[in-house]
């Protein structure tokens, strides 16, 4: 077939244009949004209830907690437009603030702060301006496993906050639900994270930072600190309750969801995370304190904050202003359980949700143990050695050795802020 | 025309442009970054040796290098005689000899991140099979890297398990190259297989020997995903290598000029070191010339 010129010209104008669709196609926006490694059905409907609304594609990455604080940290040094909107656990704010990472919520949020419970507003706060909006708080509680305590012949803890166990009466019962010819083990904490360890030496009396917010010199390695923690060491090197080297969440919760541990602080995420071992049959009881010491619980979560030079402004704060919507914040729940952090969801959920007696030790613990963790601008370099300490103490390091070296390296790292 | 004087450098060209690009820049951008200092907000100035002052007046470091020249003092001259002991036994002639040697270098197929993984979970101490052994025979479960005394021999056992079949090839190679007139001289002139293998073959190996030596130092400076993935440097500091700690302010505090003048410090031992290495094994003959 002989190809004239006027064909030639329409076939490039249609090729030219089928072209251009291409391209338009390819612009529709999509955020670069990394996120926490939960299970992927507790994060996709989440992004994908925004998407069906926005028509902005979200492409969260998961990814466990040590993984997202370092690469968020590698690329927000980078200081260029990814991510555009990210994942910022509460009290990291200020580190983030101070370096020039997150954007200025005050106008994106301006009459919307009497939505939200008060206290979760200020780790997303440095210097009077808020640059993290809230996702929810957190509490801990004791789950246990009431089959083991049956076959043990236990009594089950109190759920009544005022019948709280303490800790001293926690370590006989978690000896005799120690078998370790079946590898089952009495009692263990969630993880070694700094967020729930810190409530072992707070309950015990300690002050875990100086009042500048930038001295571990004398606190983490200060006298009530080595004797709280030589108290978690002997959990496991002494009394043999816990397993030693478990450090992840995960293996955790697996080792509570299979019978082979009997009691595991945790978070309310667990409500719902736990569901998937038909076979555990789990109470839950108040976290247990010191009875020379007051009780302390962890307390603060995730928050979601702006990369101030993201090159898809309008999107990234379309998307969460969206997030900090009633129905977002309520499907939010739904898929994780946090403690919600807008007044709202509490009271619709006050007659349905919140009667289950874990949300009302919950509510208690919000209002009279929750403890936040230390704000300073060195939360990152404070939580690093910390956990690395923590991690080194329950494995049988001498503690008082391993606190002293992780406040030097603290002082060390914080001389920046100074 | 070009004259012929310049003909070699331009066959040179792209292998020196490469040099230039990927070793040589990098380096200099290296020891340039560790005389640098970044401010809060990301302004990069000038810091002159303040980093280095620092990192000599911080134990952490004095106890890191410790950490980082032991492991190198044990993995080094153990990788080497782990991999010639193993060139050795599949050089003689037996049945099913590509069987042994294709054993041996299997764990060159796995990457070292996935190695480290796996050996996790075999020496874990809850639900590691090899406690599981080792309880049976009655010795009794281990922390391995777990622990401070066994963590850094811990890492050096799985480096040698991933290395030494990678060395022994190149001295398998080298055993090889050595004429076998040579030995058949030795033996006719009476010598014993003792003999042979410290007068003939020992010599004869001085090369590959240096070779694998020098490149298996180079490589052992800088081991750093083990550490990483099993240890996170610790049990308390026990296997903080330099390159760990380099890792560590770089991307987890983000104090890039104190990450650049621990590497360029690394840098310097290594030059060092290597060189002490090829003296030592260089020929008799060569130090005469």
């Amino acid at each position: 077939m002989h190809i004239g010129r006027r064909q030639f010209m329409a076939g490039l104008a249609g090729t030219a244009f089928i072209g251009s669709l291409g391209r338009l196609n390819a612009q529709s926006v999509s955020l670069s949004v990394p996120w926490m490694g939960w299970p992927e059905e507790q994060v996709r409907p989440l992004m994908a209830a925004f998407e069906n609304e926005s028509g902005v594609a979200i492409a969260e990455e998961r990814l466990p907690i040590v993984e997202l604080f370092k690469t968020l940290e590698v690329r927000l040094q980078a200081r260029n437009e990814t991510p555009d909107v990210y994942l910022v656990d509460g009290p990291l704010t200020a580190s983030y603030a101070a370096r020039g990472h997150l954007l200025d919520l005050g106008e994106l949020m301006a009459g919307e702060r009497d939505r939200f419970v008060p206290t979760t507003l200020v780790q997303g706060t440095y210097n009077d301006t808020l640059y993290a909006m809230p996702l929810g708080t957190s509490s801990q509680l004791l789950f246990y496993n009431k089959k083991l305590f049956a076959e043990a012949g236990l009594p089950e803890p109190s759920a009544d906050p005022a019948a709280r166990m303490t800790w001293e009466d926690l370590v006989p019962l978690a000896r005799d639900l120690t078998r370790p010819d079946s590898s089952q083990f009495g009692f263990a904490f969630e993880n070694i994270n700094p967020y729930q360890l810190l409530a072992v030496p707070q309950s015990w009396g300690a002050e875990v930072i100086g009042p500048d917010g930038l001295t571990a010199a004398g606190y983490v390695d200060g006298e009530a600190m080595v004797e709280a923690m030589s108290w978690y060491q002997a959990l496991f090197q002494t009394h043999k309750v816990g397993p030693v080297g478990t450090f992840q969440t995960g293996v955790t919760q697996e080792m509570f969801g299979s019978g082979k541990l009997a009691m595991m602080v945790g978070g309310t995420w667990n409500l719902v995370g736990l569901n998937k071992f038909q076979d555990l049959d789990f109470g839950v009881a108040p976290h247990p304190y010191f009875a020379k010491g007051k009780p302390v619980t962890p307390t603060g979560s995730w928050h979601v904050g702006i990369n101030p030079r993201t090159a898809h402004m309008d999107e990234a704060t379309a998307f969460v202003k969206w997030l900090s919507t009633r129905d977002a914040m309520d499907l939010w729940f739904e898929l994780r359980q946090y403690p919600p952090a807008l007044k709202q969801i509490w009271e619709e959920r006050a007659d349905t949700t919140f009667v289950d007696p874990a949300w009302a030790i919950v509510r208690h613990e919000l209002a009279e143990t929750a403890t936040p963790r230390p704000a300073t601008p060195g939360y990152r370099e404070y939580e690093e050695f910390l956990r690395t300490a923590m991690q080194d103490i329950q494995t049988g390091a001498d503690v008082r050795d391993t606190l002293a070296r992780a406040a030097q390296n603290i002082d060390r790292e914080m001389r920046k802020y100074r | 025309m070009i004259s012929s004087r310049w003909t070699p450098y331009l066959f040179l060209a792209p292998a020196l442009a490469g040099l230039l690009v990927f070793k040589l820049v990098p380096i200099a951008v290296a020891v340039g970054g560790s005389l640098t200092g970044m401010s809060l907000m990301g302004d990069l100035r000038f810091a002159g040796l303040e980093n280095f002052e620092y990192l000599f007046t911080d134990p952490e470091f004095w106890s890191s290098l410790k950490i980082t020249l032991l492991f190198n003092l044990i993995i080094n001259p153990l990788q080497l005689a782990v991999a010639f002991a193993l060139a050795l036994l599949v050089f003689q002639p037996m049945p099913g000899l590509w069987f042994f040697r294709t054993l041996l270098v299997l764990p060159m197929a796995v990457s070292t991140g996935i190695s480290a993984v796996l050996f996790g979970l075999f020496l874990d101490g809850n639900l590691g099979p090899l406690n599981g052994f080792l309880e049976w025979i009655g010795i009794g479960a281990q922390p391995f890297h777990r622990s401070q005394e066994q963590a850094l021999a811990t890492l050096i056992g799985i480096a040698t398990w991933k290395g030494a079949g990678y060395w022994m090839l190149f001295l398998l190679a080298g055993l090889y190259s050595i004429p076998a007139s040579v030995h058949e001289a030795a033996r006719i002139d009476g010598a014993s297989a003792w003999q042979r293998f410290r007068y003939v073959t020992l010599p004869m190996m001085r090369k590959p020997m240096a070779f694998v030596l020098v490149a298996d130092t180079a490589i052992n400076f800088l081991f750093f995903a083990p550490v990483y993935i099993l240890t996170s440097g610790g049990p308390s500091g026990a296997t903080s290598v330099l390159m760990f700690q380099a890792y560590r302010a770089a991307f987890t505090f983000s104090d890039i000029g104190r990450s650049l003048a621990i590497s360029t410090i690394l840098l310097a031992i290594l030059v060092v070191i290597v060189v002490l290495e090829f003296r030592l094994l260089r020929a008799p003959e060569e130090e005469r010339s």
